[in-house]
């Protein structure tokens, strides 16, 4: 290597989390280069088409490509230099990264360095995965809302976690069929509102299910699955099979940690986390001097936190060359990790909140005290791990309603939908009597996860979520006067709009919308329920979009009265009913 | 078809089977970088990316040992292909 250059910190990896650190330390006047092995930045930001949660500190309500453009020019407004297409394929003594772009090969020799790899899918084996077809949800994902192609027409979908939803919603968006989400565990692995948006579409949730077998000649043309008992045995003669061109494997992420594994920063083990991962203390400092981390790298997340992670490496890191003065970078830390222990609250954030909190402390046992030197271990993990998650999902807490380890056998972890139960204990359900008087929002939120557009969105202050953030969102049914503005800023697009109070035998329904071709004004539709049957005909009389509502269209329907606490959708197909 | 494991493939990029796999734990590996050695899985384009976990839950099932205690293998420059023209200096 005859070329050599010199940065203050270098930040492997332009994703979230290394934009957020890159942005954060040039902040403070550190100079800055982030290397990406990708042509494009952002990291996985730029397929993420759905709107984000959180609070607006977290930027909810925005939609993930648009939040990597925010950090884009944030980064370049910093002074942030971006070296894309370049490959750091070792990090030699004592903090010198060893770069490659093309048939170019050079040298840079950092002070500080922040490693924000992120993470890749896991696979899973099973006969026929080789098949073409078989590919990872992630990939699918790339495919359709990157390159705009459809992977396959008929998917069958492995796994229920956020991802497996997501990108379920997002092949229908694509105009491909999917033919079912199979989930091993015995409850749905993500968000209950992401699960509600592809059960009105139609897709089945097959719990305790897996997939046995892909088939075909020289390419997926079918696939078999199988229900599993308690054991997680396949039972015999459970077998379905599906007419399938593409089987998506959505089984769970793996930290790409393998610079960090050869340098000898130490790891631990935690399989919520996603296995093997670096130590790190509540600076996001390795064991390594100098050596900081963020992000999914670090175990499996999301964006949101990613992005916060990132910030405090880029703080730590700053702070750590003499950029900022321990209580400045104590002040903006704090606030960056008070945004981080909003996102990690409730149910679903329970278990990384304590994985993160364990990892922290057992960095604390181990070097309490050796301040900026602490010692590098040989590498290897060490630890104590909590136990495994079953490979093929993501354990899934329950709702409110039920305790936390048991969902109620009807219950929207269970079937993909809120339950009548549900519904009624929600507070975002106004009761009959108000139904009846006149239009009204619905919050179909029954799951307590940290978000709260939905507050923000109501311009007469009739909703309200307050804090903590998981908060199910409550409706004043006396100040909602259902002008539906709440209904395109919900991120999990649950909320809807009744008018119970025309005269004659029909109500109208407003929901949200987010599929081409779009319905006409005046438009006879086939009508569908929570679980996706039709349950009917109605007439969509109004088509309301707006730049405001990004994207997200607001349908209004004309429907049989006893149908308004029912229709939740309306038919994919364009097809008039007969 | 039969669901045996001498047609699962675990290691695409080098075409190991899960029986070849499970062979070599039965030939004393205990690592992932034990069957490696004995198979080449992990060996290939993508390094144990694909295979890895895989590799590492056979070894966990089959011996009894801990997820937690089967570590990554062993990791060295580069971590990804590198073309020799990019790494070399002038004409060789």
């Amino acid at each position: 290597m005859s070329f050599k250059e010199s940065v203050d910190i270098a930040v492997i990896g332009a994703g979230p989390a290394g934009l957020a650190a890159a942005i954060e330390a040039a902040k403070a006047k550190a100079r800055v280069v982030v290397f990406d092995e990708n042509l494009s930045p952002g990291g996985q930001l730029f397929k993420q088409i759905h709107k984000f949660f959180g609070s607006r500190e977290h930027l909810a309500g925005t939609r993930g490509y648009r939040i990597g453009e925010m950090l884009l020019k944030e980064a370049s407004e910093a002074g942030v230099e971006i070296r894309l297409g370049t490959v750091v394929y070792g990090v030699f003594e004592p903090l010198t990264l060893g770069l490659v772009n093309g048939d170019k090969s050079w040298a840079c020799s950092a002070r500080a360095i922040v490693v924000a790899t992120g993470a890749m899918e896991n696979t899973m084996a099973f006969p026929g995965w080789t098949l073409p077809g078989v590919m990872g949800a992630g990939a699918a994902q790339t495919m359709v809302n990157i390159h705009r192609v459809l992977p396959g027409r008929k998917v069958l979908m492995v796994g229920s976690g956020n991802v497996g939803l997501i990108v379920t919603y997002q092949l229908l968006q694509a105009g491909a069929e999917v033919a079912a989400i199979v989930e091993a565990a015995d409850k749905i692995g993500g968000y209950g509102v992401h699960a509600s948006k592809v059960r009105r579409a139609g897709v089945p949730i097959l719990l305790s299910h897996t997939v046995k077998e892909a088939y075909g000649n020289g390419q997926v043309e079918g696939a078999t699955v199988v229900k599993l008992d308690r054991q997680w045995h396949p039972i015999p003669g459970t077998e379905r099979s599906f007419d399938v061109d593409t089987i998506c494997v959505a089984v769970g992420l793996s930290p790409l940690a393998e610079l960090l594994w050869m340098m000898g920063v130490e790891f631990t083990w935690d399989g919520r986390l996603g296995g093997h991962v670096p130590l790190h203390d509540e600076d996001m400092r390795t064991t390594m001097e100098g050596v900081y981390v963020a992000g999914d790298v670090t175990g499996i997340e999301e964006a949101s936190s990613a992005m916060e992670e990132g910030r405090l490496a880029g703080i730590a890191a700053a702070e750590h060359l003499g950029y900022l003065d321990p209580a400045e970078a104590l002040r903006r830390k704090e606030a960056v990790r008070a945004r981080l222990d909003a996102l990690r609250s409730g149910p679903f954030g329970q278990a990384r909140k304590e994985a993160k909190l364990r990892l922290v402390e057992e960095f604390r046992r181990k070097y309490a005290g050796a301040g900026e030197k602490a010692t590098v271990s040989a590498a290897g993990g060490a630890g104590g791990a909590t136990g495994a998650a079953p490979e093929a999902s993501n354990a899934a807490p329950a709702s409110k309603v039920a305790s936390p380890q048991e969902p109620e056998a009807r219950g929207v972890a269970r079937t993909g939908y809120p339950s009548p139960e549900e519904l009624s204990a929600s507070p975002g359900v106004p009761s009959m009597e108000r139904l009846k008087k006149g239009k009204v929002a619905v919050i179909e939120c029954v799951q307590e996860i940290p978000c709260n557009p939905c507050e923000e969105a109501c311009p007469h202050g009739a909703i309200k979520v307050g804090t903590p953030i998981t908060n199910l969102p409550a409706l004043d049914a006396e100040k909602c006067v259902g002008c539906g503005l709440c209904i395109p800023k919900c991120p999990g697009l649950a909320i809807f709009t009744v008018d119970l109070s025309l005269p004659g035998e029909e109500a109208l329904v407003e929901l949200p919308w987010e599929y081409l071709p779009l319905p006409e004004k005046g438009q006879l539709v086939q009508v569908l329920n929570r679980e996706g049957i039709p349950v009917g005909r109605g007439r969509v009389t109004a088509v309301r979009k707006s730049p405001k509502f990004d994207k997200t269209v607001v349908l209004q329907v004309r429907v049989p009265k006893e149908l308004a606490m029912e229709v939740r959708a309306i038919s994919r197909d364009g097809q008039r009913p007969s | 078809m039969a669901s045996s494991k001498e047609s699962v493939i675990i290691c695409r990029c080098r075409e190991v089977t899960e029986q070849e796999v499970l062979d070599a734990i039965e030939d004393g590996a205990t690592t992932i970088t034990g069957v490696k050695r004995r198979t080449h899985a992990g060996m290939g384009l993508c390094q144990g990316k694909g295979c890895s976990r895989l590799v590492a839950r056979l070894i966990s099932q089959k011996t009894g040992k801990p997820l937690k205690d089967v570590l990554p293998a062993t990791v060295r420059p580069p971590v990804r292909p590198v073309k020799l023209s990019a790494l070399a200096e002038g004409d060789d």
